[in-house]
């Protein structure tokens, strides 16, 4: 069962990073007054990333995340959600969740609601010229507030972590077709209340290659729609314990594409585990990013406090 | 492969579709931030006449007053006739008018703001031969 939790325990983590991006930060209505949309940093759009979670501190709604892992017979099936606003300029706060559906090979299904998380994310610098951005913020994994069926802990889990992003758009001619690449990553200290979990480092990498980036700041190469619109990416979403016993390290790669439009992200992922102690079988996430500012811009992209 | 085969039955795909399906049925086309479509001379071209404008296309229709494109030389001169305007019939379409030009390498900066208020921004190169 210890190489189920742990499978589990990568998959669960990459759903609570989803970082869904709805969102942006329009001002209050339809004034003069202009504003930045979601995920960039001058010319360059970040997209939200699907195992790791992005930089930004805006109005984000992912829903719904659907992701599948299966491990020593035991198929998990997550269906996830996560909502961000922004309460101050560049600061949000974050609530999400996990519905799970575990079904072992020739037994009876179980499922509930694993913990509820809650998070705060402040966007610290920016650097519009060299499209790079970092930003600080800590997630708190509820303890017992789910259910103890699917697995989830009793124990609170507090995790401060540190994002950045980074686009090549500034390569020097040479190295133009570079340019559409970015990276985006975050580290997390895993620090549980119980004596019986281990603090665990928590790291991830997206590395992203950007279709539209390509056609509208290097070249224009004839891509055709759906193409142009899409970004290949591979992420790596890796913990490391680091005392109690907590094993070795365990992650999962993760490539895939997203197909970005002007209304919704609609991203697609293999999920390889690195190690046996991950998992033995390649899963699956697809995921759907609704850009709420979007959808409702006088409610959302835009902090409650503050412009 | 098998696991594959499984994990496409089990993911509910249909559910993205319908939520998709659903988000688009209420969303107004005009909301939405622009971005580059497409552009004349075409983004990191070379052409071997100097054109008499840049015309960019963009996703979202844009809003007048707050768009602008600047076209500058290689010494960052900016040799456009500051005359930029958007297409009285295509809304999503800015221009902006040249004098005649010298060969050499010219970059094209743009700053727009859809009608729903998103700004974006970008900057793309084309070469007189």
């Amino acid at each position: 069962m210890k190489k189920i939790d742990s499978a589990f325990a990568v998959l669960k983590k990459q759903r609570r990073l989803l970082a869904v991006s709805g969102a942006a930060i329009v001002a209050a209505g339809f004034g003069t007054t202009t504003v930045q949309a979601h995920g960039f940093i001058g010319d360059r759009f970040f997209p939200p990333t699907i195992a790791t979670d992005d930089p930004f501190a805006t109005d984000e709604l992912l829903l719904p995340s659907v992701s599948y892992l299966k491990s020593d017979g035991v198929a998990t099936t997550d269906f996830g959600f996560e909502f961000d606003k922004e309460i101050f300029p560049k600061f949000a706060v974050g609530v999400s969740g996990d519905y799970l559906y575990q079904k072992p090979d020739g037994q009876s299904s179980v499922s509930g609601w694993d913990d509820f998380s809650l998070s705060a994310k402040y966007q610290l610098w920016e650097n519009v010229p060299h499209e790079a951005i970092f930003s600080v913020g800590a997630e708190w994994d509820i303890g017992g507030s789910g259910s103890t069926e699917v697995g989830a802990d009793s124990a609170n889990v507090f995790t401060p972590t540190i994002y950045f992003g980074k686009g090549f758009g500034d390569l020097p001619d040479t190295l133009k077709y570079a340019r559409p690449f970015a990276l985006t990553g975050t580290l997390g200290e895993e620090l549980p209340t119980s004596y019986a979990d281990p603090n665990s480092l928590d790291w991830g990498i997206a590395l992203e290659y950007s279709l539209p980036y390509l056609q509208s700041e290097v070249k224009n190469i004839g891509l055709p729609a759906p193409f142009k619109h899409m970004i290949p990416l591979v992420e790596f979403a890796m913990t490391t314990p680091e005392n109690r016993g907590g094993g070795p390290t365990t992650g999962t790669i993760n490539p895939g594409i997203l197909y970005e439009n002007n209304y919704f992200q609609i991203g697609a992922e293999a999920i390889i585990p690195v190690n046996s102690a991950t998992g033995s079988q390649v899963g699956a996430i697809v995921q759907v990013q609704i850009y709420i500012d979007d959808l409702l811009p006088k409610l959302f992209g835009h902090p409650i406090f503050g412009k | 492969m098998k696991t594959i085969v499984n994990i496409m039955k089990i993911i509910p795909f249909q559910r993205c579709g319908l939520m998709v399906a659903l988000f688009l049925a209420v969303q107004s086309p005009a909301w939405a931030h622009a971005f580059l479509d497409h552009a004349q001379p075409q983004v990191g071209s070379t052409v071997t006449n100097s054109p008499t404008e840049v015309k960019i296309w963009f996703t979202q229709e844009l809003e007048p007053a707050f768009s602008s494109i600047e076209v500058k030389n290689a010494q960052g001169k900016e040799v456009d006739k500051k005359d930029v305007h958007v297409d009285a019939k295509d809304k999503s379409l800015l221009i902006v008018s040249l004098p005649p030009l010298p060969a050499g390498k010219f970059t094209v900066a743009w700053h727009v703001v859809s009608v729903d208020t998103h700004r974006t921004q970008g900057h793309f190169e084309f070469t007189i031969k």
